[in-house]
């Protein structure tokens, strides 16, 4: 299950980091914007066509693991005792859509190009990086998580069996996860320090995305069409 | 002169002893320096110290004075007119990742395209670099897939492609197999030709052979200060715990101090 | 009486094999080395030990029974594994929960776990440490306290990974003489390592792994006697063998109280 950058050369990697993350928060937008209870669910039709030809089905996989208990969560809430399976339909959609829309961004979005893609548009480096280590801070933490999981299990930690021992398996499985994440942060503004990260200087982008044609016409339609649908939503 | 302290004491936040007690000593340019102790007598306190990283980065207090390249480290002007010019390594190569390389090629790039440098000088010193740390055949793997000792030598050419005045480093062999350990510290009077080179290490028995010049501390303090056969010779390094195991042998055998650092030292001494 | 078994073991991840055929067993007090270049696949072994891998063909058997049908949770029961970089296991608020985390998961009475964490601390001179927490001390210290932690475990097999890396002399002999320690009460040792002092003073035989395959398994002194041996694993030969090698002596001691009683004869003899 991947959340986080996946090496790849297809339709998403190619095009600029800028169109993905517009399109992502365009499909949010659109989401609640657009009318019918079905057309969350177009959306996220039209994402998981986009994820295939992208290459990045895992991300449609990572969706579904995610969504499903949410949907079922939902349609007990909605559908069973509030007898609303539209609504139900509605609020499904709408976070897999969003999900799907997040996951494609992240699996395409390189870090390194997102920040010479925002320092070329004058962002500062350190925002910059800032934006890009968010990003990567959940597959961090998940594979730290698994490096620890596996050391405390060696001391005779179980995982499984009731409720009450699932709860107390977390503290020894958090805490090194927490107090693991802030000394690599201490360690990682030293790092950044020694490396020039704070040298003033403009940084000089290794690889810069290219700004196709094509990648300005998505993300300028995605804008109109958001547009369109708000003005729709508060006109009618 | 690379770096300069006069009566420098430094103290962590929270804590009940200062780290450094009083230290005074300077580095020059040309000089490979072992800087060695016991576990916790205050080397890699001292790097951090003389990069600026100490108290910016970690918090705390220090006295007296440091000079850096010229500049005191401590102040913004300082930091700034050292961006970039100091090759630090810290003993833990992972923390230290940019995070933003998918390739080792990108990763030891990180720091000259922080400078600003044009693409062209970028590239060759990054080749030069990676060649030099023999992990030229690296360049296209993700950094997230290497080994720890694959790593430290990736990030010693990331240091390098910098072309710093100075070098600081704390056990830069740490995660690396003898063979390999061995490779980089060969290395380390090439680094030093007109810079100063410190390397703050355990491994005497090793750097004893390479290393120009040994200061130990302990407890934050500064003990001695002279040629490796001087320092690491003496019968208090062998008290102490800091002397190479050639010396500990020659100790143990009753012979009277100094003793040989090294076994070529050994040969010389007691060979027919 | 075998306390591990390797046999016939082969395994990869995805097509390439990592180990090849690897066949070795330990018996209870025994101390082995485990020797090789990086990703030569000593950590692989001990993931296999510890069940957090199981072996595409062969077994590996635990006092007997096989890993592939139990979890890590299980197998701590026997065998305790001490991680190359302490900071993945570290959590306790001080170094005394720390240090008993293990044994209280294995489920073992108060009274012994309290008895077990004193003993722990005060065979790596930590006692004074006990109230401290663990992130406030310094990285090597924090290596001591998994070590001990893993001892406090009482387990029949320990299994440690680079434990003296980063150490100065004063705590390597601590765990030099703790690994001695153990193994004369019959708690079998593997230590995966590249010091080779550590080798020389307290690990008696020598498992060596090239490219996946055994290339060596018998006596470590004989192993760190022998020059090209000792390189093509990627080896340096401890002080003590190159001392006495370079002054022309016959015999080659590998332990460092040995070395020195050789030096005196040596030069006594000289005149």
């Amino acid at each position: 299950m991947i959340i986080g950058y996946v090496a790849g050369e297809g339709l998403l990697h190619r095009a600029h980091p800028f169109t993905s993350l517009t399109i992502a928060a365009g499909v949010t937008l659109l989401a609640f914007a657009l009318p019918g209870t079905l057309s969350p669910w177009v959306l996220a039709g039209m994402l998981v066509v986009l994820a295939v030809a992208a290459g990045l089905t895992g991300a449609v996989v990572t969706t579904l693991v995610f969504s499903a208990p949410l949907w079922v969560f939902l349609g007990i809430i909605y559908g069973v005792f509030g007898t609303d399976w539209a609504v139900a339909a509605v609020y499904a959609g709408r976070i897999s859509a969003i999900l799907l829309a997040f996951l494609l961004a992240l699996a395409a979005v390189h870090p390194g190009r997102l920040v010479d893609a925002l320092v070329a548009r004058r962002v500062s480096f350190a925002i910059a990086y800032l934006l890009a280590a968010t990003l990567q801070a959940v597959p961090r933490l998940q594979h730290r998580a698994a490096t620890i999981l596996e050391a405390q299990r060696c001391r005779g930690l179980r995982t499984g069996g009731s409720p009450w021992r699932r709860i107390r398996s977390i503290v020894p499985l958090a805490i090194p996860l927490v107090q693991g994440a802030l000394a690599e942060a201490d360690d990682r503004a030293v790092a950044l320090e020694v490396r020039g990260a704070v040298s003033g200087c403009a940084r000089t982008p290794l690889s810069p995305p290219r700004d196709h044609l094509l990648d300005r016409v998505v993300r300028w339609g995605t804008v109109l069409v958001v547009l369109a649908a708000v003005v729709l939503r508060v006109v009618t | 002169m690379s770096v300069r302290f006069a009566g420098v004491s430094f103290r962590y936040p929270g804590a009940d002893e200062d780290a450094l007690r009083n230290v005074t000593l300077a580095f020059q340019p040309g000089e490979v320096t072992l800087l060695t102790g016991t576990s916790g007598a205050g080397c890699s306190t001292l790097l951090l110290t003389a990069a600026g990283l100490a108290p910016h980065v970690t918090g705390g207090t220090r006295t007296g004075e440091v000079d850096t390249l010229g500049v005191d480290p401590m102040t913004e002007s300082g930091r700034q007119a050292l961006a970039g010019r100091i090759g630090v390594l810290l003993a833990t190569p992972w923390t230290q990742l940019s995070g933003m390389a998918y390739t080792v090629h990108d990763e030891v790039a990180f720091g000259p395209a922080n400078l600003g440098w044009d693409r062209e000088e970028i590239r060759a010193h990054v080749h030069e670099s990676m060649k030099v740390a023999g992990v030229s055949h690296l360049a296209q793997r993700d950094p997230r897939t290497l080994s720890g000792g694959e790593l430290q030598r990736v990030m010693f050419a990331g240091v390098m492609a910098m072309a710093p005045d100075l070098y600081l480093l704390d056990e830069p062999a740490a995660e690396l197999d003898p063979a390999a350990a061995g490779d980089l510290y060969a290395m380390l009077s090439t680094l030093a030709l007109d810079r100063a080179v410190v390397v703050a290490s355990t491994d005497v028995d090793r750097l004893a052979e390479v290393v120009d010049r040994v200061v130990e501390l302990e407890h934050g303090a500064v003990v001695a200060d002279g040629p490796p056969a001087v320092v690491l010779g003496a019968a208090a390094a062998v008290e102490r715990g800091t002397a190479p195991t050639v010396a500990v042998i020659a100790h143990r055998a009753g012979v009277p101090p100094d003793y040989p650092t090294s076994v070529a030292m050994a040969a010389r001494r007691w060979s027919a | 009486m075998t306390v591990l078994a390797f046999e016939h073991v082969w395994f990869g991840y995805g097509l390439h094999p990592v180990l090849r055929d690897v066949s070795f067993s330990l018996a209870a007090g025994e101390t082995a080395a485990l020797v090789g270049r990086n990703g030569a696949g000593k950590t692989t072994i001990t993931r296999l030990v510890m069940g957090l891998e199981h072996p595409d063909q062969g077994q590996v058997t635990l006092k007997g029974e096989a890993t592939a049908s139990r979890k890590p949770e299980e197998i701590a029961r026997h065998a305790a594994y001490v991680f190359q970089h302490p900071d993945q296991q570290l959590f306790g608020r001080t170094v005394g929960t720390e240090v008993a985390f293990g044994s209280r998961q294995l489920g073992r009475p108060p009274e012994e776990v309290a008895s077990l964490v004193r003993e722990s601390l005060r065979a790596l001179g930590l006692e004074h440490r006990s109230d401290t927490h663990p992130y406030d001390l310094p990285p090597a210290e924090r290596k001591l306290v998994t070590l001990a932690a893993a001892l406090a475990q009482d387990p029949d097999l320990l299994v440690v990974d680079e434990p003296t890396q980063g150490l100065d002399r004063v705590q390597r002999d601590r765990v030099i003489g703790v690994m001695q320690a153990v193994a004369s009460r019959g708690v079998a040792v593997l230590a995966v390592t590249h010091d080779v002092v550590v080798v020389a003073e307290a690990l008696d035989r020598a498992i060596a792994i090239a490219d996946g395959a055994i290339a060596y398994d018998g006596p470590s002194a004989t192993l760190l006697c022998d020059e090209s041996l000792t390189e093509s694993l990627g080896l340096e030969q401890p002080s003590t063998v190159r001392l006495a090698m370079a002054l022309g002596m016959r015999q080659a001691p590998v332990r460092l109280q040995n070395a020195a009683v050789a030096l005196a004869r040596h030069l006594e003899a000289e005149g």
